[in-house]
């Protein structure tokens, strides 16, 4: 949920609660304090009929009309003072209305009368009314605005986050663009947009070392490599060698070979991690493939692998061309290598995903460790067991999802793209 | 021919010579920037053999060198720094083929020579071993007269051979010249490939010229 949403539905479930909440206590008070004041009248009333019967020694005439009476009744004996509301029926208007009545007793000419002197609630009730609408309505005007606020103004106030936040998205971790923040006269987004800018400059500066170190590694371990190799090259030459001397040669060779391999794959594997191959370019893969298999014809003709293939022309995807070439040859390679006499390669490619399955030995260990660095068959000691993490490793950094079965004396790779 | 060697591991440097040197190729050697520069401003090479990572200054600066001077020696970079960029700037800039730590001394000749062949085009393009003679323009092989049907990597094979005779090249190195750095492990294949080259050779009349030196690979020889 998005943070406005959330502190609008809990800034406006508030705002109703308290203004429903005062609206009722307010309607309450009113009422209350209308009909003080109806009984205020009514004791001035009783007051003025007291003073008229001292005066006059006779009681008052009785009024009635729709907004006040006042009636006497004979009575034998002294009753208290009430005040109450009562509902009393009109037969004019046929309808009850509310009256606030005051019974209290009176003596005039030596005979005890009950008193009772009525005003009409009506009025004050429809003025509570007036007052509990008018204030609903402010109530209703107020969510409104409260509302419009919220959605244009803090809409405007997170402007500055949102644009940082689209230039974070947009990170490019090797700098080669930097982050460009918008200045706003937030504190916090302006503290957060420093920090930002201090975060991207170290993950930057700390990613082009990192970048440099592994530069500097592979040209630390190439070059010595490369000595050994050409010396040994050189020695190869040499005329005279004894038997055993040309087999020490041979595996210092293969040896040196195999370090050297190692140390370039593990290299591009640490390049790959480090997102090194960011440009991205359209690339043919139905041309890719069969720009390999003519490549690795041959080879595979001289295994009799029956090669049989299923791809969809220009089939293109976006990606780093480079690393596209080497998830091609690595599986390619793959299923030569591992392949048998008289084997079988199958390709197939659509728009959706590439499926590759080659005969091959039985698995020797659990095949769900095949994408793990060094992990192989202890059959095939020459391989580094690097080729599949390295493709494992192109296909997550572009999240296509990759699998394999060992299904009918098949190992299968599939690829979605 | 003569060929510079701008290259600062000074053992590297001497293997390169000594290789290079048989092929009858004259070499000199720098061993930093200032020495670089001050060589190519005087001489002309026929190739340059470009490490980019030298003392006091960059490879590449070489080459924009030259490339600023409109000469026209060639260049073959040789980098440990197996990095695209490296590889994409140094062939923008006019290098001619890159080459990447460590190699195999028989790929380095294989690609020199190829870059004289092509720097020097006029009737150069006809290599001759013996009675076969191969046209690097049209691909092909004629042996007195006959065409033996060489694969394309009959052909590449071929060609690697002549460029290296007489020297030993080990399977490795020719593995490598054939599919590339990614069929390590699998020289078992060449003997196919070899066995078929020497079969074609011999029908079409040449001599039996590959042989296998015990342990180690091949030997491209007439005697």
């Amino acid at each position: 949920m998005k943070l406005f949403s959330k502190y609008n539905r809990v800034n406006i479930i508030v705002t109703i609660i308290v203004l429903l909440l005062s609206a009722v206590l307010y309607y309450f008070f009113l009422e209350a304090a209308l009909i003080h004041q109806l009984d205020k009248n009514l004791f001035i009333e009783e007051n003025e009929i007291n003073d008229f019967i001292k005066e006059n020694k006779e009681l008052p005439e009785p009024t009635n009309t729709k907004d006040e009476q006042e009636f006497y009744t004979l009575y034998h004996q002294t009753i208290a003072r009430n005040i109450s509301s009562i509902d009393v029926y009109n037969k004019k208007e046929k309808e009850y209305t509310t009256y606030r009545q005051l019974e209290f007793p009176v003596t005039a000419n030596g005979k005890i009368y009950k008193a009772d002197v009525r005003k009409s609630q009506e009025e004050a009730e429809d003025m509570v009314q007036l007052i509990l609408k008018i204030t609903l309505a402010v109530v209703l005007i107020l969510l409104i605005t409260l509302f419009i606020i919220n959605r244009f103004v803090l809409n405007k106030l997170w402007k500055p986050f949102n644009a940082t936040l689209q230039q974070i998205k947009q990170f490019d971790i090797s700098g080669k663009k930097e982050v460009q923040l918008q200045k706003t006269n937030i504190t916090e987004f302006t503290e957060l947009n420093t920090a930002v800018h201090l975060m991207t400059k170290k993950a930057n500066r700390d990613y082009n070392e990192i970048k440099n170190f592994t530069e500097n590694a592979s040209h630390e371990i190439q070059t010595p490599l490369a000595i050994i190799q050409s010396k040994i090259e050189l020695l190869s030459q040499s005329e005279n060698l004894k038997e055993e001397q040309m087999n020490m040669i041979q595996t210092i060779s293969e040896t040196t070979n195999r370090l050297s391999k190692l140390n370039q794959s593990l290299l591009l594997l640490t390049k790959i991690d480090n997102r090194q191959f960011e440009q991205n370019s359209v690339v043919n893969l139905s041309f890719f493939i069969q720009k390999n298999i003519n490549n690795y014809e041959e080879l595979i003709h001289a295994k009799e692998i029956t090669l049989t293939k299923n791809i969809q022309p220009d089939v293109t995807i976006t990606m780093n061309e480079t690393l596209a070439e080497t998830l091609i040859i690595n599986l390619l390679t793959n299923a030569i290598k591992h392949n048998v006499e008289n084997g079988s390669i199958h390709f197939d490619l659509n728009k959706t995903s590439l499926f590759i399955c080659n005969t091959g030995n039985i698995p020797n260990v659990d095949t769900a460790v095949y994408f793990e660095r060094f992990k192989k068959d202890s059959d095939t000691a020459e391989s580094l067991g690097l080729g599949l993490s390295i493709v494992k490793k192109i296909c997550d950094i572009y999240n296509f999802n990759i699998s394999y079965n060992f299904y009918k004396k098949l190992h299968c790779i599939k690829i979605n793209f | 021919m003569k060929i510079l060697i701008v290259e600062d591991e000074k053992d590297l440097c001497e293997a390169i010579v000594t290789y290079l040197k048989s092929e009858n190729y004259i070499c000199e050697t720098a061993t930093d920037f200032k020495k670089a520069i001050a060589k190519i401003d005087v001489h002309d090479y026929d190739c340059i053999l470009l490490d980019i990572t030298i003392p006091g200054g960059n490879g590449l600066d070489i080459l924009k060198e030259l490339k600023a001077n409109n000469k026209m020696d060639g260049v073959l970079i040789i980098s440990a720094k197996n990095s695209l960029d490296d590889k994409i700037s140094g062939l923008t800039l006019g290098a001619d083929d890159y080459l990447s730590k460590p190699f195999h001394l028989s790929e380095l000749s294989a690609r020199v020579a190829a870059i004289i062949r092509r720097k020097n085009f006029e009737g150069n393009n006809l290599l001759k071993f013996e009675n076969i003679i191969i046209d690097t323009i049209a691909k092909s092989v004629s042996i007195k007269n006959k065409m033996p049907e060489l694969t394309k990597k009959e052909y590449e094979l071929l060609l690697y051979f002549i460029s290296n005779k007489n020297r030993v090249i080990s399977k490795n190195a020719i593995a490598e010249h054939l599919w590339g750095d990614d069929m390590e492990g699998n020289n078992d294949f060449i003997y196919t490939h070899i066995k078929n080259l020497r079969k074609k050779l011999s029908d079409a009349g040449a001599g039996d010229y590959i042989k296998s030196v015990y342990g180690m690979g091949y030997k491209f020889s007439a005697s």
